[in-house]
């Protein structure tokens, strides 16, 4: 739905549609980095690169064999992640990885982001939560979708969404204190 | 919003800590080269064309006559890839020799039908400056009958010039129909050395010294001495006459 939920038409949706090709990089180049993120949280950054391979790869043989009219129609954000968590969700199936949150990656000297233990605690906590409101608080909160645009990820009711999302936090915040 | 805060920071943090590694621009562009396939806009002997590649070589050979959005939207139809713009000066180079008939490259014909791939490996093997009928053609693609279907094959060509449809000719020698136009298909000849006004009525050439006769634009028919020269319309005058085909240009009785 490119005229989504939130009124607005990607245009790049009609530049990809219209067979711009300049469109298919840039689709790449805005998306990349938010995905490999989150593919890197669902299942470790050792599998983060191949998972966004896998999802773009998927991503463009559709855009090959859709109408132009579909592909116009996309809301190319939300649509990428709903493979995104189709691509994740085989990936686990096929026995690569049992835990459904990853571990901390390994960094460097140089690193300067948050302590391990703090990360470790907050993945601890997200991996607590019944798979949906994990699904919703970090589409929500890790890579700031739109309720709109998390709703047209999970192919749940907008409603549905925010209240997955109230309760995901409440339970997060709640078991995030209780640490302390 | 309760909780607001206690959640949004962490877990903001938790962003920076799976960010990809700096030097990602090779995922991006091994993800853009095995989701997509590549368009060159290259110099050619009959003005600037758009080329699509696949990984197995060139696809589609346009005049860029039309917007780039349209031969890429032609394309993604025929073919179901999209296009990108392939920045990457050794291959424009190499597309573009082989447009100028100066060079090879290869060609991913492996979407058509048996019969025209046949033909359009039959008629890659003409060599610049030499021309075939098209019963030649069908002869040698082991469909002696189908000259029509030829000719069809010949117009639905889909990497004209990197597959020399334009040395193609009619049965009588005129040089016929080219899906760029007739003019430029007698320019291009003439440019490759084609003597095109000799091979009109007379496609076949015989010398009574060896008595064989060959296409006129065979290379051993250029060494015949003028005085010798015995021109033929037609390969069964030839072989009416006495004379037996050349082994080299085949010509089809």
């Amino acid at each position: 739905m490119g005229v989504g939920k939130n009124g607005t038409a990607d245009p790049l949706a009609a530049r990809l549609a219209a067979g711009d090709p300049s469109a298919p990089e840039e689709l790449v180049h805005r998306h990349y980095v938010e995905l490999y993120r989150y593919a890197a949280f669902l299942l470790g950054p050792g599998e983060a690169e191949d998972a966004v391979q896998e999802c773009f790869a998927r991503a463009f043989v559709a855009l090959g064999r859709y109408s132009e009219g579909r592909i116009r129609a996309l809301a190319l954000r939300p649509w990428l992640y709903r493979i995104l968590l189709n691509v994740s969700r085989n990936h686990r199936r096929d026995g690569r990885r049992e835990i459904a949150v990853a571990e901390m990656p390994e960094r460097g000297d140089g690193w300067c982001g948050p302590a391990r233990e703090e990360v470790m605690d907050v993945l601890d906590a997200l991996a607590s939560l019944p798979e949906r409101q994990r699904t919703a608080v970090t589409l929500r909160y890790l890579q700031g979708l739109s309720y709109a645009e998390l709703s047209e990820t999970t192919g749940w009711p907008v409603n549905t969404c925010k209240t997955l999302v109230r309760r995901g936090k409440t339970r997060l915040a709640t078991r995030l204190s209780s640490e302390v | 919003m309760e909780y607001e805060a206690e959640i949004r920071t962490p877990l903001e943090r938790l962003g920076a800590v799976f960010s990809p590694p700096r030097d990602a621009g090779d995922l991006v562009e091994s993800i853009l080269e095995s989701g997509t396939d590549a368009l060159l806009l290259c110099p050619s002997p009959v003005g600037e064309v758009f080329v699509g590649l696949g990984r197995g070589g060139v696809r589609l050979v346009r005049r860029a006559d039309v917007p780039a959005e349209e031969f890429a939207a032609c394309y993604r139809r025929r073919f179901g890839r999209l296009l990108r713009w392939a920045d990457d000066a050794r291959l424009g180079r190499m597309v573009s020799a082989a447009l100028a008939g100066e060079g090879t490259a290869p060609v991913d014909i492996s979407y058509v039908t048996p019969f025209q791939r046949r033909v359009l490996e039959v008629v890659s093997g003409i060599p610049r400056g030499e021309v075939r009928p098209y019963s030649w053609v069908a002869r040698e693609a082991g469909s002696p009958r189908a000259t029509r279907a030829v000719g069809n094959v010949m117009a639905s060509n889909p990497v004209p010039l990197i597959i020399p449809c334009h040395r193609v000719v009619r049965n009588d020698g005129s040089t016929g129909n080219y899906a760029f136009g007739s003019p430029i298909k007698r320019r291009l000849l003439a440019s490759e050395g084609v003597p095109v006004e000799q091979i009109a009525g007379s496609l076949y050439v015989a010398t009574p010294t060896t008595g064989v006769f060959c296409h006129l634009t065979c290379r051993h028919a250029r060494r015949i001495k003028p005085e010798n020269r015995r021109t033929f319309r037609s390969a069964q005058e030839a072989v009416a006459a006495g004379y037996r085909p050349c082994r080299v240009c085949r010509p089809a009785v």
